[in-house]
């Protein structure tokens, strides 16, 4: 009975899924004369144009026709890319960090497989347009605690409703191993692998038993089973383990256990991860990493180094970068930038923040400008990793996003003083 | 004479090698302490007349450094492009355009070709030492929270010079730092301005001639953390009233110590006719009052001492911290965090507060949910102080990051900013919050030889500081990084160039 509930809700979510712009509402846009940052080891095209339509991207590449009717955006001497993809936030699932009431991030419990974002995120949440007005046009907002936290939700930034704003209602499992986690729910790393492992062999079992489990005729479980249930599709390789480790020996931990489980697994965290770099490289394992993050600020990353990002990206492995922020994971691209600085190729860095993210979670059409991607656009004053550079245009799904903010308009308010309440003098 | 060989020192920039001949270290200096029973200055605190051997050592004089070929950018105002900078004696004894004055024998002369050159980066308010990584419960030393009022306390005691932050932090062109207890406190303690010249006391980082320091804090973290504690305070009027009553408590210290070293300093009485011991002068009432470390604090600041730096988020915070202000008679230096000192940005430029804040964090609190990236332009644009703060062992690597952001955000609100308005967030604005502008905080002849070369314009997110002096002595070389400075990273391995480096 209950499994049938289950496949049933799956499969209305699915429903909304996947929501495409009416190709009647919305009207063609074509940014000319940009230089415009393409998927793949290329170098940007120079004076080409983006063309939107029907919500997605339709055309990009140099001397292409407009089509009538079109709106012409002149990105002459600006840059054009995808929209950046955040893939490690809590952005619409917080609005104030200390204000526990506004603040949905925090699950009190270590095991919580079967949580869903999705039910945490507030579409209306003031730092999704501040979040947008940064060049982000789509995150993943992630469980942030627990050894297995539940499922990302993977939104566009926009939409008014929640069905309007998601993707992928259920985009990975979550795991953290790094030492916090260690101290809260196990007190050792043995005690904490052997949860791990255990759950996971668990939900491996019950995906083979669904019919005597459901007739009490198997032995107890370590889970209940919703979280049973969500770990199904980790267990046979179908949905990622995102798993956040920061110790060498934990990242090995790791590996080891995405082989003998058979996981798709993508590392987080990951502070020692260059000196695994070669193993990573080899288990073709994405790697979402915060290049600011260079402090020996536990134990278990005291190997922690600023060109972590950089060394891994040259041993080939694919290389993410994330703010693991809400308010200000409109930073991305100043992480980016940082990476570049810290020894990283600048497209490689632009592509760790867009076609990286969508290739580490399978997120079709999503970080790349090519005929029949999704239309997440941005354009941009210059270099979209320079301090300097503006956001002056943002796009989902081929429609132009307001870049208004409530900070923008507190800015206006009291822009000269005394302010009036309407901005006006 | 000690005789030693200055090796070039990047391969991006040409150093020339000369033999240097290093003159001796003058002996250490002294302090007379006064001659009287009766302190000159019953508030100077016995501890911060003392001197070990572990002050603050006097400045080594290396070799003379020629900077050349550079973007010379000097927070006063003036850019020289190419300009030089020629540091000698631990002091900048020359700035400007050209190539500068022919070197003398045994100078470095540094190749800077294409790089900027601007004065050390000052921030003033750092947890690093207090704070430091790894988090650790040996060394969570940043906040007393034992009672709301610490104002006896110095961030000095609990500053561990071996924080592996520290030297990521001059890597990042930071030369002088602020160091101040947390904010769980109304009145947390004494802060203490630091030279990032490692040493093995917290003592000898001192930075010399630095005025002291006070962190106070208004707002919900004090009120939090008692609350949380079922203790007063847990609201606002609960913080101000707390307040209010040690600087109370504080003026009625300080007329106490007046008065009787008003009485020490009147000429004995004449010896009675009876050969008896005057009483008064026996007993109780000539007895000194009793030190007590707060209230000295306290009494310091109402004095002008001690330079007040007030943690605050909201503008009805700030004013209110103003009041308290005017009610005890004493100034405050800056406001730290200072989110919506956008909205007050003419009452602090009237009264000559200090904005230390950041680029564009925001929402992490209630109090902090106002903050706008124009923040540091609107008040630059209103005539007060503003500077770059950091409050955080990453956010320190790259403040000339975040003076190139609020530069940007500033220049997009319409406020018309120079560059030099931003490097002054960095440098000469912090040099004042700290008190110590008329020593370091801008390219000047006579000031402290705290320079940094970058690679590029410094408000580049790609910008590295190259070279890094401390007194017009290299305390940083990024082709030539050594042995980490933390003895805790001995057999680690930390920074990135220390594995480039053969």
């Amino acid at each position: 009975m209950i499994r049938t509930v289950v496949v049933f809700f799956a499969a209305s979510l699915a429903a909304l899924v996947a929501p495409t712009a009416n190709a009647d509402e919305v009207q063609a846009i074509a940014i000319t004369h940009g230089r415009v940052y393409i998927p793949g080891d290329h170098p940007p095209l120079e004076d080409a144009t983006v063309v939107l339509s029907g919500g997605k991207v339709v055309a990009v590449g140099a001397g292409l026709a407009i089509p009538p009717n079109a709106r012409t955006i002149d990105a002459h001497g600006k840059v054009v890319t995808a929209g950046f993809i955040d893939v490690g936030t809590d952005v619409g699932a917080v609005e104030i960090d200390l204000e526990a009431a506004s603040n949905d991030t925090d699950v009190r419990s270590a095991m919580t497989p079967g949580l869903r974002m999705l039910d945490g995120y507030n579409p209306r949440s003031s730092v999704i347009p501040v979040t947008r007005a940064g060049g982000v046009t789509s995150v993943v907002v992630a469980p942030a605690r627990g050894l297995l936290g539940g499922q990302s939700a993977f939104v566009d930034l926009a939409g008014d409703t929640v069905a309007e704003a998601l993707v992928r209602p259920s985009l990975a499992q979550h795991a953290q191993v790094d030492e916090g986690t260690v101290q809260r729910v196990a007190g050792s790393r043995g005690g904490l692998w052997l949860m791990l492992r255990e759950a996971l062999e668990d939900a491996r079992f019950y995906g083979t038993h669904r019919a005597q489990y459901d007739a009490n005729g198997v032995r107890q479980l370590s889970l209940h089973r919703a979280g049973l249930e969500a770990l199904v599709p980790v267990v046979r390789g179908e949905q990622p383990l995102v798993v956040w480790a920061e110790r060498a020996s934990d990242i090995e931990s790791a590996l080891r256990l995405a082989d003998d489980l058979k996981l798709k697994l993508v590392l987080e965290g990951a502070g020692e991860a260059w000196m695994m770099a070669d193993e990573i490289a080899h288990h073709k394992v994405p790697v979402i990493i915060d290049p600011l993050e260079d402090l020996p600020s536990g134990f278990d990353r005291l190997h922690a180094r600023s060109d972590n990002a950089a060394i891994l990206s040259q041993a080939g492995v694919k290389v993410v970068l994330s703010t693991f922020a809400s308010h200000q994971a409109r930073l991305l691209w100043q992480r980016a930038g940082n990476a570049v600085r810290l020894g990283m190729d600048h497209e490689a860095a632009i592509r760790a923040v867009t076609e990286g993210p969508a290739d580490a979670f399978g997120l079709k059409g999503y970080g790349r400008l090519e005929k029949g991607a999704v239309g997440n656009v941005v354009v941009w004053s210059g270099d979209p990793l320079q301090a300097g550079t503006r956001v002056e245009h943002v796009f989902i799904r081929g429609k132009e996003e307001s870049l208004e903010t409530r900070q923008s308009l507190l800015l206006q308010r009291y822009r000269t003083l005394p302010f009036t309440h309407d901005g006006s003098r | 004479m000690r005789c030693l060989a200055v090796v070039a020192i990047t391969t991006g920039l040409v150093a020339l090698a000369f033999t240097a001949c290093v003159p001796p270290p003058p002996p250490p200096h002294t302090e007379a302490r006064p001659a009287s029973s009766v302190p000159a200055d019953p508030f100077a605190a016995p501890e911060s007349r003392a001197r070990t051997a572990l002050d603050t050592p006097p400045v080594a004089h290396g070799p003379a450094v020629l900077v050349q070929h550079a973007t010379v950018m000097t927070a006063t105002g003036k850019r020289y492009a190419p300009g030089f900078v020629l540091m000698e004696g631990g002091t900048i004894a020359a700035v400007g355009e050209g190539d500068g004055p022919a070197p003398k024998e045994g100078t470095v002369v540094v190749d800077a070709h294409g790089r900027f050159v601007t004065p050390g980066i000052i921030d003033p308010h750092s947890h690093m030492g207090v704070y430091p990584v790894p988090d650790t419960e040996g060394h969570d030393d940043g906040n007393e929270m034992t009672d709301p009022i610490t104002a006896g306390l110095r961030a000095e005691h609990s500053f561990w010079p071996q924080d592996p932050a520290i030297e990521r932090a001059v890597a990042g062109g930071v030369t002088t730092i602020g160091v101040l207890p947390g904010s769980a406190n109304l009145i947390g303690g004494r802060g203490i301005v630091m030279h990032l010249v490692p040493q093995r006391g917290a003592r000898a980082m001192r930075f010399p001639g630095a005025p002291e320091i006070l962190k106070m804090a208004c707002g919900e973290n004090p009120k939090r953390v008692y609350h949380e504690l079922k203790r007063a305070p847990s609201t606002r009027m609960g913080n101000l009233r707390a307040v209010r009553e040690a600087f109370l408590h504080a003026q009625k210290y300080a007329r106490d110590w007046e008065d009787w070293t008003k009485k020490q300093r009147q000429p004995p009485p004449p010896e009675a006719a009876d050969g008896g011991a005057d009483k008064k002068h026996d007993k109780g009432e000539d007895k000194a009052p009793d030190r007590d470390l707060a209230l000295e604090t306290l009494a310091l600041v109402m004095r002008g001492d001690i330079l007040v730096e007030w943690h605050c988020y909201q503008a009805d915070d700030m004013l209110a911290a103003l009041q308290i202000a005017d009610e005890f008679g004493f100034k405050v230096r800056a406001f730290h965090h200072a989110l919506e000192a956008y909205k007050i940005r003419d009452v602090l430029a009237a009264r000559g507060v200090a904005v230390a804040t950041w680029d564009d964090w925001w929402g992490f609190k209630m109090e902090a949910y106002d903050g706008i990236p124009e923040n540091l332009a609107l008040v630059t644009e209103a005539g007060a102080r503003a500077v770059v703060h950091s409050d955080s062992p990453i956010a320190i690597q790259i403040l000339n990051q975040s003076a190139g952001k609020a530069l940007a955000a500033g220049r997009a609100a319409g406020v018309k900013l120079e560059d030099d308005d931003a490097l002054k967030w960095l440098t000469a604005n912090p040099a004042w919050a700290l008190g110590i502008d008329d020593q370091v905080g801008t390219l000047e002849p006579g000031k402290r030889a705290d320079v940094v070369v970058w690679s590029e314009n410094p408000f580049s997110v790609y910008s590295r500081a190259e070279l890094v002096y401390i007194d017009g002595q290299a305390v940083f070389e990024r082709a030539h990084v050594g042995a980490p400075w933390s003895d805790f990273e001995l057999g680690v391995r930390g920074m990135p160039a220390k594995q480039e480096a053969k």
